[in-house]
């Protein structure tokens, strides 16, 4: 692996590889440079809490030692509302492995939920800014500024990262009119055709705007992103709120930490002596977990309400409707040939539902009425007052079951089976089990 | 929506440009009607029109925010029986790939909210200064006497006009 060493303006040493990274970064560099030299300004303290006094700092630089997206959303969060309102902030944080969708999207169409249960070790994220849905690793790094809204625009720290990409040789990153980070080929000039490789949303609220972003380095999952963003309920659902938008990905080949500090060194380049402070980088994790602020940005963040609750109007109907036309796929389900199933949702909860077709066991058959009359009670939670929750259902099975319960009629086994097992991959309860 | 006055300077140069050109004196002409002194306008871009006794309103962004933050494709709209301090959220708009709050003028409490804009968010955009039925209005809410004192430090629309011109620049 050809190494490439470069003498960066400050004195210090940065190395460049191409491929996987086998960079191990050293602590002996100048103490005065922006490269290397950040390793030893790191400060060692672990507070329980971020200061007041380092929040009225003009220019702000955190990094997270947490891999939990939960609290490093909730960190990022109490920056953007406790931040002084002419700061600067930059904040930078992995994760572990998750889903994560915008402020306004459906998990049921935008996530292969399935596959989220399969897989055990991947979270799924509701975030609170816009924007589509994206995929974390530890080969994913994030990055996050808040200023002021006088000086909030969507491409200008876009810009700031893809000057770090190109220091670290990435000669080909540049912006998009989406404000995605593409680049051409690998990025140093093999290839035109475009990749994306980082993507940015925004939360603006009265005094702060906060533009964050994902940068593909070096995940290990590429190949499989796209799978669990692709969800099977896709050809059923119509939904309000925000569609994704897909971009071929890959990844940028750059170390975490060479990334990490070519962030950092541009970020000060445009802000810190402009202000005239020496900036310190601030690790902060878990020993912050309890701070009133970020514990309650957790609770929210990790809540099913708020996962799965946040959820716009949407509809999901095995056969095509007035206002959502499209073919739908195939059925081989145990079913009669009228069979139809609909249902309207809000929150996450049932509003309306509809069911044709199941094959019942029973006396006197009178399907239609059947129908109508399963049709209310699956509009019902089981305590057949509020309405069901799709996120707490288990097992369609249970649920199908109890649209019946009480009455002479039942749905045949088989027939539920079959539909049971469709509906628990197309329209699954929450992920978790 | 503070932060959407610097989307509109970069989304599109050639407004600001003939904003430029064309104002180095706002000369005030008589209008017709009088100015509506039920109307009042904030600094962040939102709107509020008051009943004629005052006890109601109707809030919501401004023509000049709906064009800055560009197609609305998503509006969080508050709850009824939500109470809110002026600057407080009432609610928010997603525009590329933005959540941006929309801030309660004054002080109030929401009696209902424009369910409009949950079908068809664009609504926002083509007319939300309307709080006709059919209008891009957010919230209908019950003022306060607080509110009341809030509604001072607002602007009437001519003085609006006059700030929104100066942001262009």
């Amino acid at each position: 692996m050809a190494a490439l060493l470069l003498r960066s303006a400050n004195g210090g040493i940065r190395c460049l590889t191409k491929g996987p990274a086998f960079i191990t970064t050293t602590t002996t560099a100048t103490s005065s440079s922006f490269g290397f030299g950040l390793l030893t300004k790191l400060r060692r303290s672990y507070s329980t809490t971020i200061s007041q006094d380092l929040l009225n700092k003009k220019v702000q630089v955190y990094q997270s030692t947490s891999k939990d997206p939960y609290l490093n959303l909730s960190i990022e969060h109490h920056l953007l509302q406790h931040s002084h309102p002419d700061s600067y902030v930059l904040f930078l944080y992995i994760n572990d492995p998750c889903v994560v969708i915008g402020r306004n999207q459906n998990p049921w169409l935008e996530v292969n939920l399935p596959a989220l249960q399969e897989a055990e070790d991947i979270k799924l994220v509701r975030r609170r800014s816009g924007g589509g849905t994206v995929f974390h690793d530890h080969g994913n790094v994030n990055w996050s500024v808040i200023c002021p809204p006088a000086v909030f625009d969507r491409d200008r720290h876009a810009e700031m990262v893809v000057r770090a990409l190109k220091d670290l040789g990435v000669t080909t990153a540049k912006v998009n009119e989406r404000h995605d980070i593409v680049i051409a080929g690998d990025g140093r000039g093999n290839g035109k055709d475009l990749f994306k490789v980082s993507g940015s949303a925004y939360k603006l609220t009265r005094l702060r705007s906060l533009h964050h972003g994902t940068c593909l380095l070096n995940s290990p999952r590429l190949k499989n992103i796209g799978k669990f963003l692709r969800s099977p309920g896709e050809p059923y659902i119509k939904a309000r709120g925000v569609e994704s938008v897909r971009s071929p990905i890959r990844n940028v080949d750059i170390n975490t930490d060479e990334f990490t500090k070519g962030v950092v060194d541009e970020f000060l380049a445009m802000y810190q002596e402009q202000f005239g402070e020496d900036v310190k980088v601030e690790r902060v994790g878990e020993e912050v977990k309890d701070m009133g602020n970020i514990r309650k940005g957790m609770d929210e963040l990790t809540s099913i309400p708020w996962i799965y609750g946040q959820t716009p109007q949407f509809t999901f109907s095995s056969r095509p409707t007035e206002d959502d036309p499209r073919e739908r796929p195939a059925l081989d389900l145990d079913v009669q040939s009228d069979f139809n199933i609909e249902f309207t949702l809000r929150h996450g909860e049932v509003q309306t539902a509809n069911v044709s077709g199941l094959k019942y066991e029973g006396p006197a058959m009178d399907e239609d009425l059947y129908d109508g009359m399963a049709s209310q009670a699956l509009a019902k939670g089981s305590d057949d007052e509020s309405p069901l929750k799709l996120y707490e259902i288990q097992d369609w099975v249970t649920v199908l079951k109890s649209a019946t319960a009480g009455q002479a009629f039942k749905v045949s086994d088989s027939s539920l089976n079959s539909i049971s097992e469709w509906l628990n991959k197309v329209f699954p309860g929450n992920h978790f089990r | 929506m503070a932060s959407i006055a610097r989307c509109l300077r970069i989304a599109r140069p050639s407004v600001v440009s003939a904003f430029a050109q064309s104002s180095v004196r706002i000369a005030r002409p008589f209008s017709v009607t009088a100015n509506n002194e039920l109307r009042k306008y904030t600094r962040e871009h939102e709107w509020i029109e008051l009943s004629d006794d005052k006890k109601t309103g109707y809030v919501g962004i401004s023509s000049y925010a709906a064009k800055a933050l560009g197609d609305v494709v998503f509006v969080e709209l508050p709850e009824e029986g939500k109470e809110v301090q002026a600057g407080d959220a009432l609610g928010a708009v997603e525009s590329v790939k933005s959540a941006a709050d929309i801030n309660a003028p004054i002080s109030c409490k929401v009696i209902a909210s424009n369910l409009t804009l949950e079908e068809s968010p664009s609504t926002i955009n083509k007319v939300p200064e309307d709080h006709s039925a059919s209008g891009g209005w957010v919230a209908k809410v019950q003022v306060s006497e607080e509110g009341i004192k809030d509604l001072e430090k607002l602007m009437d629309e001519e003085a609006y006009k006059e700030f929104t011109a100066a942001e262009d620049h």
